[in-house]
């Protein structure tokens, strides 16, 4: 049928669309490069404007105080009720003793955080010998102070358009000569939990209560997640059920989290009346979020199992659960712990369905066990997001970081764990 | 061997952690106090709730923000445990909702009002202050004002420029950022600014007896053509837009203007600048009291409140001076403080005829 | 088909050159059975046998498909039986219900009878597991284990409880695998991954593999066709000293290999058993015209 292509004229033809066909490739090859490229930037970008916004809140403004602890006024055995903040206002006006006006004096106070009481509290509680002694101590500075010497607010503005007065300035000015204000490193906001004070705030509680909740769901979602793979993969006639149990795992991949918000407010709340705003809780509603993605991973890995394993374990005479336990869920693992993994970082990064059920909320006590409250990162970082504060704009910034950080963990062990998994075989 | 021996593990792990967490909330009790309500008097609440965690040696109350119309379903739907012993609102009590708590076992409930918010009309300081009244507010922003030829007409809205709105006003085109139909904010501003905005008419006053279903939706239905923008929730957003756009306005509570005074400034309402002096005396219109509500059958059942309650309504933190002024909230008068700071210590309850 | 009978002209294939050199002639004679009769030629049944096949039916996709039709068919004690047959003809499949490797197919059921030393391995109170221990099976592509050439060897054994020291695993892994031919290559390297050997290393792993577990009967189902012709002749020198101890049933697309290693050969075609015989009767003197005609090259 062919005999008008002799070779000489399929060869012209074939040169004559050459060009175009090289043509048609680099053009394909440039989309490609460019849409990296593209996404490449835009993650740059992401990832240097928080950290811009971000880095500061790792560094804290503190000012020197010398403060007497005053015997009059610390009651021995009740130490929770002396008025330590007495003590930091009485040492800032004998520091300034010209500020003799209430506004002004109320300005002065405004530059030491309200932490330093409690700090003072500390140092009391841990060695009382040094009460009746005067103690040189940093203590943090006000969110609106620590602004000022990031230079979030500008010194230079007019007066009234500056949350920090002209003899506000001035004082910290004298600080600043005399080497009493310095930023450093910002353990608190490791060590501590949620606070209103944006100085005192801490990434701490959110933390835990995102480990607990990470805890849970890690321990209910991947034994039944896997178990469910398996039954339906090896075991499971193929019948009208278990495609209608199928299409159904799908479709709950695809659902909104709030459902399952409002499905755990349903049963976990109403119903079993499980304490509200508890990791318990979060890891139970978590896992049904996760479990779809588990399964259908567990699966996938499970069909990408060659048959000829199975049937080399079947040839010899092992039983079904032999085969599948010895052979193909040891091969189908890196890609289920991967699945898991993946299914995890999800759940750690979700903040919708948690709104139901209580975890969206100001939690300052780090949650100890599972039925505390608490809440997690990403909510910690909405409800910073959302303070009227400016100097919580760094805080919600520095908390991203964290979140990322944990992100990139736990893909970077996802990694890990399946190439050493892989390296056996 | 060893795989089938791990999975067998976790799953003796799973059935352990649940049998714990089993026995472990089976006859639970609650050591710390359950704040639910309003995200306007969250963070008020949240400084007193930290304070007092860190002076009284009590646990820390718990605070979430469920906006005040959720607050009060979560608050009136029962007395134990598991259900909040306060809710914080931007708004009174509904008489729906005292019933609906009342019919759900839930009697006692005192009314504690904290103080004042303004609502703020802001812009960028790159730009002229712009000096408005509540029948500019409602014209620029209703979905359907009164025909500009002086007819008793409704017509939708036909305004571009506030210069259209009112001739002294700057040509500029109206594009105000505010918050969505969920948010107290917007109930309020609705209420205070277009409402009374509206009622500069009399036609629409009147309308108010006749078909009040009408006049509602006339005064607080916002126009949906562009002009008004849903900005979400976060009022950190809207002041970053505001600054990024400086022909936009912002709706959004006083708190965020008084952090953010070297960008933004507030526009007058009815010749009044939104301060915290001209709010706290009552000349600004657009403010509205704050509120928290008690579960009184909770009180000495919930380790703290009473001394929570004390805390909140002390001097130094809802006084002139206090540290709830620090973060915005704008004080009742004394007599006021004075009135509700009885309620507190009686634990007079809320009664149905006082609504 | 054509290739392989020029490459039948290699020097040890004294049996198919005898039969190429007649083939011409036998081409003009008639048959005695012609090509639209169905029924089984030559004698299915032997004296004694190991497995006795009895009116096997095999029908796939829940009955809709039907792949082996009525054969009956018998195994004889350590002798090698080759299976061929055009693609498709279902020879597999009938090698497959001989451990019941069948079973794990969706929709596909079997009728009929087939005895292992006198008991039906389709009865009910029958299980697989022992079945298979019985009735080994080696691929057509190895497969060995993604574990170490000591493990695939042993791992039979284990699960099976024949071992129960140390010791007593390692005689068994070494036993097999001098007696599968891969001792002397891999003893230094027990623990390297079995997958890490050549194609042809790799099917004599998996055939110390299965002989680890003491079977009486091996199935093979085209155990050569992965692998190049240096390999493909170890292993047909290996199946001949296997014979000694098990009875091996083969399944192969190559006549030269049917004829090199079987004693016995059935042709199939079409899910029919359409004759079977000594190797030599089938390949000089094929009774059936459709069995002249596959080993002649008209099809297949």
């Amino acid at each position: 049928m062919n005999n008008s292509l002799s070779p000489s004229r399929t060869l012209d033809i074939v040169h004559k669309g050459l060009k175009r066909r090289v043509n048609a490739e680099r053009r394909f090859r440039l989309c490609g490069l460019f849409a990296i490229i593209f996404s490449l930037v835009c993650l740059s970008t992401l990832f240097v404007s928080i950290f811009v916004n971000g880095y500061t809140a790792f560094f804290q403004t503190h000012i020197q105080l010398t403060v007497f602890l005053d015997p009059d006024k610390i009651d021995t055995p009740n130490i929770m009720d002396a008025d330590f903040s007495g003590m930091v206002k009485q040492s800032l006006r004998t520091k300034f003793p010209d500020v003799k006006s209430r506004k002004d004096k109320r300005k002065l106070y405004a530059l030491v955080s309200s932490g330093a009481a409690y700090q003072l509290m500390d140092i009391v509680k841990e060695y009382p010998q040094k009460i009746g002694s005067e103690i040189q101590v940093w203590v943090p500075a006000d969110d609106d102070v620590d602004m000022l010497m990031k230079g979030h607010i500008k010194r230079n503005v007019k007066e009234s358009d500056r949350r920090l007065n002209d003899a506000q300035i001035s004082w910290i000015e004298t600080f600043e000569e005399q080497g009493k204000i310095r930023k450093q490193f910002n353990f608190t906001f490791f060590t501590s939990g949620d606070s209103r004070e944006p100085e005192l705030s801490g990434v701490r509680g959110a933390v835990s209560g995102s480990f607990l909740t990470l805890i849970i769901t890690l321990v209910l979602s991947f034994p039944i997640g896997v178990a469910t793979a398996v039954y339906l993969e090896e075991f499971a006639p193929k019948n009208r059920w278990t495609d209608l149990i199928e299409v159904n795992i799908n479709n709950l991949a695809a659902v909104p989290s709030i459902v399952f918000g409002l499905l755990g407010l349903a049963v976990f709340l109403n119903f079993f009346g499980l304490p509200r705003s508890s990791p318990m809780v979060g890891g139970f509603v978590l896992t049904l979020m996760t479990l779809p993605t588990i399964i259908i991973a567990g699966r996938a890995s499970l069909k990408s199992v060659p048959p000829s394993i199975r049937e080399a374990a079947l040839g010899i005479g092992a039983s079904k659960t032999q085969m599948v336990c010895h052979h193909v869920l040891p091969l189908a693992m890196p890609g289920m712990l991967t699945g898991t993994i993946i299914g995890m970082a999800q759940a750690l990064g979700e903040t919708a369905p948690l709104l139901m059920i209580g975890m969206v909320a100001f939690i300052v006590d780090i949650p100890g066990s599972i039925t505390d409250p608490s809440t997690v990162l990403p909510v910690q970082i909405f409800l910073w997001a959302d303070s009227p504060e400016r100097a919580f704009l760094e805080k919600t910034s520095a908390a991203i970081m964290v979140l990322l950080f944990f992100l990139i963990t736990m893909n970077a062990a996802a990694v890990i764990l399946r190439r050493k998994f892989e390296k056996k075989w | 061997m060893k795989k089938s021996l791990f999975v067998v593990m976790v799953i003796v792990c799973a059935l352990l952690s649940i049998g714990v967490v089993d026995s472990s909330f089976a006859g639970a009790s609650r050591d710390y106090i359950s704040i639910v309500g309003s995200s306007t008097v969250y963070p008020f609440a949240t400084v007193v709730a930290e304070k007092f965690g860190k002076s009284s040696g009590f646990k820390t109350p718990k605070i979430e923000s469920t906006g005040s119309g959720g607050g009060h379903k979560l608050f009136g739907s029962g007395v134990g445990v598991q259900h909040p012993d306060i809710t914080n609102s931007s708004r009174r009590i509904k008489k729906s909702e005292f019933e609906k708590a009342n019919k759900n076992g839930v009697t006692g409930i005192v009314e504690v009002k904290i103080g004042y918010d303004g609502i703020v009309v802001a812009n960028s300081k790159k730009t002229a202050v712009l000096k408005l009244t509540r029948r500019d507010l409602y014209l620029a922003l209703a979905a359907q004002v009164p025909n500009p030829d002086g007819s008793q007409i409704l017509i939708s809205n036909p305004y571009r420029t506030w210069k259209d709105v009112n001739a002294s006003l700057p040509a500029l085109k109206i594009e105000v950022l505010g918050p969505p139909p969920t948010s107290g904010t917007r109930d309020a501003f609705v209420e205070l600014a277009m409402e009374g905005g509206a009622k500069k008419f009399a036609f629409i006053k009147a309308m108010k007896k006749i078909d009040k279903k009408k006049y509602k939706a006339v005064c607080h239905m916002v126009r949906e053509d562009g002009a008004y923008i849903e900005a979400g929730e976060n009022d950190n957003l809207i002041v970053q837009k505001l600054i990024a756009n400086p022909n936009a306005l912002g709706i959004f509570g006083f708190s965020f203007l008084d952090q953010n005074t070297d960008k933004i400034q507030g526009s007058f309402i009815d010749g009044v600048e939104p301060t915290f002096e001209a709010i706290a005396d009552g000349s600004y219109p657009v403010s509205r009291p704050l509120f928290f509500y008690v579960k009184k059958a909770h009180v000495d059942k919930i380790p703290g409140i009473r001394e929570f309650l004390k805390e909140f309504t002390s001097e130094k933190a809802w006084g002139d001076e206090g540290y709830l002024t620090d973060k915005g909230l704008i004080p009742m008068p004394v007599a006021e403080r004075k009135k509700y700071r009885s309620a507190v210590e009686n634990l007079t309850e809320l009664a149905l005829s006082d609504l | 088909m054509q290739a392989e009978i020029i490459n039948a002209m290699s020097p040890d294939a004294e049996l198919f050159q005898a039969y190429s050199n007649r083939t011409q002639s036998m081409e003009n004679r008639s048959m005695q059975v012609p090509r639209g009769d169905r029924r089984t030629v030559g004698q299915a049944t032997v004296e004694n046998p190991k497995v006795r096949c009895e009116n096997v039916d095999i029908f796939y996709d829940l009955g809709e498909k039907k792949a082996i039709n009525n054969i009956t068919l018998d195994i004889g004690q350590n002798e090698v039986i080759a299976m061929i047959g055009p693609s498709g003809c279902g020879k597999s499949t009938f090698l497959r219900s001989m451990n019941r490797m069948n079973d794990t197919i969706e929709g596909c059921r079997m009728d009929g009878k087939i005895f292992l030393e006198g008991k039906n391995i389709y009865d009910k109170d029958v299980d697989v597991v022992p079945l298979r221990a019985q009735v080994g099976m080696v691929f057509q592509k190895p497969n060995p284990f993604p574990k170490s050439i000591y493990d695939n060897v042993a791992y039979g054994p284990k699960i099976h409880g024949l071992v129960r020291t140390k010791n007593q695993t390692d005689e068994i892994v070494e036993h097999s695998l001098i007696r599968a031919g891969l001792w002397e290559e891999v003893k230094d390297r027990l623990d390297k991954p079995g997958t890490g050997l050549s194609g042809g290393q790799q099917q004599r792993l998996c055939i110390a593999r299965t002989i680890a577990v003491g079977p009486e009967v091996i199935l093979m189902d085209e155990p050569c066709s992965a692998l190049d012709p240096i390999a493909t002749a170890i292993i047909e020198d290996l199946m001949d000293e296997l014979r000694k101890e098990y009875s091996i049933v083969i399944v192969t697309h190559s006549m030269q290999q049917a004829s090199r290693v079987s004693q016995r050969t059935a042709f199939f075609h079409l899910g029919d058993l359409i004759e079977i015989g000594p190797t030599e009767q089938i390949f000089l003197n094929p009774i059936h015209q459709l069995t002249q005609d596959y080993i002649t090259g008209r099809f297949g």
